[in-house]
């Protein structure tokens, strides 16, 4: 019975800690709001060769009940025209980094509490006033900053959300504007991050758009959201996060609302538009089969932190994280055997409040050692970019050498 | 070219949807006449739904939506049916018209050898505790404000299961066969988890005896490891109990798991069914290869050859003449689109509708 008891919290409790929150809130809040010089929040690229990096991220959400530490410590990198591919199940906090770096968290109660997001945008040259600066022939110019995302005060924000950062959500029914045009809500896209744009510009860039991902634009440039199908709703916000030629393309479970066929036919396009365009996306999905089929490299996400990383065939052909093993065995697949019982990972993810010292999975883990107790496992290198968290290769290391 | 156009088989679309409904209709007569197989549980023959669209002011319909056409299967005891098929395929209105919580418009449902088509309300009552179905969505199939041993125990109170102070322990026994601690009884569905719902789902399902349960998408809104252990579950208590499962998924790789028949939809029909080796290993009909070829492979290594079907699924509310799946068919022949296929017996226990099985 005392887990029953712990799973409610009395009046006094929950009023100390909406003071405790409060005070917290109002902080981040505060230094979200401020107005801050451009040098202030400019950084550099620990390796020039990557387009993202996030270290050590640590987004909160400040509940009622406690703290839920919804990422916790995340770490990882998206290189140059690559797919990564961010894999976990439900509540892992895979969402919510992608939706860090694209500030998008709701706040005051979710906020980015410690870490940075550095990224590299590729943007128009501007002068002291803002306005862009065109060369001897006339054309813009552009330049390369690094901004660190996470210090950005939330008014500065626009100079990457949409134009650099694009994303692709996961439910295309809701995303779609359903008073507007698909034309009206595309051309906006244009008008607000290309400076002098007219509106037969507009016009031209976005059917240029809807041809890319395969839509014949006669049909669908004055169409309204609920004239189109799944398919075509999700092939039309793939074409409005192209329209700005974005470096990074964050597309948040782009075909967990498809049926296989379609999906099939998006992950082509996907596929696709990634050689097309010089930029990279980031592939947040729970199904593992998408992941093998579109990803270079691999995240796997369990309770707000990265237990695993590598290449896509490091993370399938030799997984090493008792988690990872876990999620492969227990998918069927088309190829297993019959009459076998499918493995399971025994127990629930824990509880987001209040979680444990020691490894969070430790609970469900068949392989558990007493170390396991111990302390929260760092992340190991097993190759040269394969990582994963667990104490048993740990062990292993020290006793080899 | 010109020749070819000129010496091409010209089709009178009218006449031919006029002689393949007379024949259509000779057949089902011919069908519904033949005795019930006292092994089955569960015999579907011709199964028709049809929603109403369009309405006169006299309440006479002008058109209609026809959700489920021409379904026919049987199901053993201690068999699983999986039934897989895009969204808008009709896959969940078959499920639901078998328990008859949609009145089917035609066709005939024999449960249990009689006839159960035609069965009034209090008539269904009591067939009901021998049929009963698990939702998908395990948030919103629990009712709030009730305990998890209020949900186990009312059917079991209602149906007379067992006498009334025998009623908490045989809860208890239940709960415990589905993997659920008996200090969950006093508990509340809002204090579970995705898993542990559709746990409770199932021993509510299960705590009237049922010969049959039809599982409506059980596993879809759940992760993948609590997937895995809801699918064990289902398994095991389909060995310890004999139970049928009428099993609806649009995942192709859980149902491959757990069906020994399948059935492929399409648009409201059945496009292909047969065992699961014969679906696997030799897949007839071209919707159903392209289905299995869509299935994103967790394995990076292998490139399977993938056939592409182009566009979306037409709208159930206009299906296409003919064939319905030759708009999006990559081996589509002039024929399929206007002469409907025959669902016909190819091997035994194998059937398919298609024109280019026939061989030409």
């Amino acid at each position: 019975m005392s887990e029953k008891k712990k799973s409610y919290l009395t009046g006094k409790e929950i009023r100390a800690i909406a003071k405790e929150n409060a005070k917290i809130i109002k902080r981040l809040e505060a230094y979200k709001n401020r107005k801050a010089e451009e040098a202030e929040f400019l950084t550099q690229m620990h390796d020039d060769a990557n387009i993202l990096e996030i270290d050590d991220l640590h987004t909160f959400f400040f509940t009622e009940q406690g703290v839920v530490k919804a990422v916790n410590g995340v770490s990882y990198s998206v290189p140059k025209n690559a797919v990564v591919g961010v894999v976990g199940e439900s509540g892992c906090g895979k969402s919510v980094t992608s939706m860090s770096v694209m500030r998008l968290i709701q706040g005051p109660a979710g906020q980015i509490v410690d870490g940075s997001i550095r990224f590299k945008s590729h943007e128009y040259k501007r002068d002291a006033k803002g306005e862009p600066v065109k060369d001897e022939n006339g054309n813009y110019e552009m330049e390369d900053k690094v901004y660190d995302i996470a210090k950005m005060p939330i008014s500065e924000i626009h100079r990457i959300r949409g134009k650099q950062v694009a994303m692709i959500f996961q439910e295309p029914m809701t995303s779609l504007n359903p008073v507007f045009t698909i034309g009206q809500q595309l051309d906006e896209v244009t008008f607000i991050h290309t400076p002098g744009a007219t509106k037969e510009m507009a016009k031209a860039k976005s059917e240029e758009m809807l041809r890319l991902v395969g839509i014949i634009p006669e049909n669908v440039y004055n169409a309204f959201p609920h004239e189109l199908s799944g398919g075509m709703r999700q092939r039309v916000m793939i074409a409005m996060a192209l329209a700005a030629e974005p470096r990074l393309i964050i597309a948040d479970e782009p075909t967990t609302a498809l049926d296989v066929t379609i999906q099939a036919q998006i992950l082509d396009l996907l596929q696709d538009i990634k050689n097309k365009i010089d930029g990279s996306i980031l592939l947040i999905t729970h199904d593992l089969g998408v992941i093998a089929e579109m990803a270079d490299f691999v995240v796997v996400m369990y309770a707000g932190k990265v237990i695993e990383q590598g290449t896509v065939y490091e993370i399938f052909q030799n997984p090493m994280h008792p988690y990872t093993v876990g999620l492969q065995k227990s998918k069927p697949t088309m190829t297993l055997d019959d009459g076998v019982e499918l493995y399971n990972i025994p127990g629930n993810v824990p509880n987001p409040i209040n979680m444990p010292d020691h490894c969070y999975f430790k609970e469900r883990c068949a392989k558990c050692t007493a170390k396991c107790s111990g302390e929260y496992p760092g992340m190991i290198q097993v190759s040269p970019t394969h990582y994963v968290a667990c104490h048993l290769y740990n062990e292993e290391d020290s006793n080899n050498g | 070219m010109a020749e070819e156009i000129l010496n091409a088989p010209q089709y009178d679309d009218a006449a031919l949807e006029k002689e393949y409904l007379e024949k259509r209709k000779a057949q089902i007569e011919e069908d519904y006449k033949e005795p019930f197989d006292p092994d089955v549980v569960l015999e579907v023959r011709h199964l028709r739904k049809c929603f109403p669209m369009k309405k006169t002011i006299t309440g006479k319909v002008t058109k209609e939506l026809v959700a489920v056409d021409d379904v026919s299967f049987k199901l053993k005891a201690g068999e699983t049916l999986g039934i897989v098929g895009e969204s808008g395929c009709g896959k969940t209105t078959t499920g639901r018209a078998i328990l008859k919580l949609h009145e089917p418009t035609a066709g005939q449902i024999i449960f249990d050898g009689k006839d159960i088509t035609h069965y009034n309300s209090s008539q269904m009552r009591s067939i009901r505790k021998q049929m009963q179905i698990i939702f998908q969505d395990p948030y919103s199939s629990l009712p709030p404000r009730s305990t998890v041993g209020g949900i186990l125990s009312e059917p079991v109170e209602v149906h007379k299961i067992v006498p009334k102070d025998q009623v908490k322990n045989y809860v208890l026994e239940l709960m415990d066969k589905c993997g659920l601690r008996d200090y969950y009884y006093e508990r509340y569905p809002h204090e579970f988890s995705g898993g542990q719902r559709q746990r409770i789902c199932i021993a509510r399902a299960l705590s009237v005896n049922p010969k049959l349960v039809i599982c409506d998408e059980p596993v879809s809104a759940l992760d993948v490891s609590i997937q895995a252990q809801i699918i064990n579950l289902l398994k095991k208590l389909q060995r310890e109990r004999n139970l049928a499962y009428v099993f609806i998924s649009h995942d192709l790789s859980v149902v491959k798991f757990i069906s020994d028949k399948i059935g492929v939809m399409y648009l409201g029909a059945m496009m292909e069914f047969g065992t699961k080796e014969d679906i696997f290993r030799n897949p007839l009909h071209p919707y159903t290869k392209a289905l299995f070829s869509a299935v994103p492979n967790p394995d990076p290594t292998a490139k399977t050859e993938r056939i592409k079907l182009e566009g979306d699924i037409p709208s159930p509310a206009n299906p296409p003449k003919g064939c319905r799946f030759h708009t999006r068919c990559p081996y589509a022949k002039e024929v399929c689109k206007h002469v409907p296929p025959e669902y016909k017996e190819y091997e035994e226990g194998h059937f398919a509708a298609c024109h280019l099985l026939d061989g030409e």
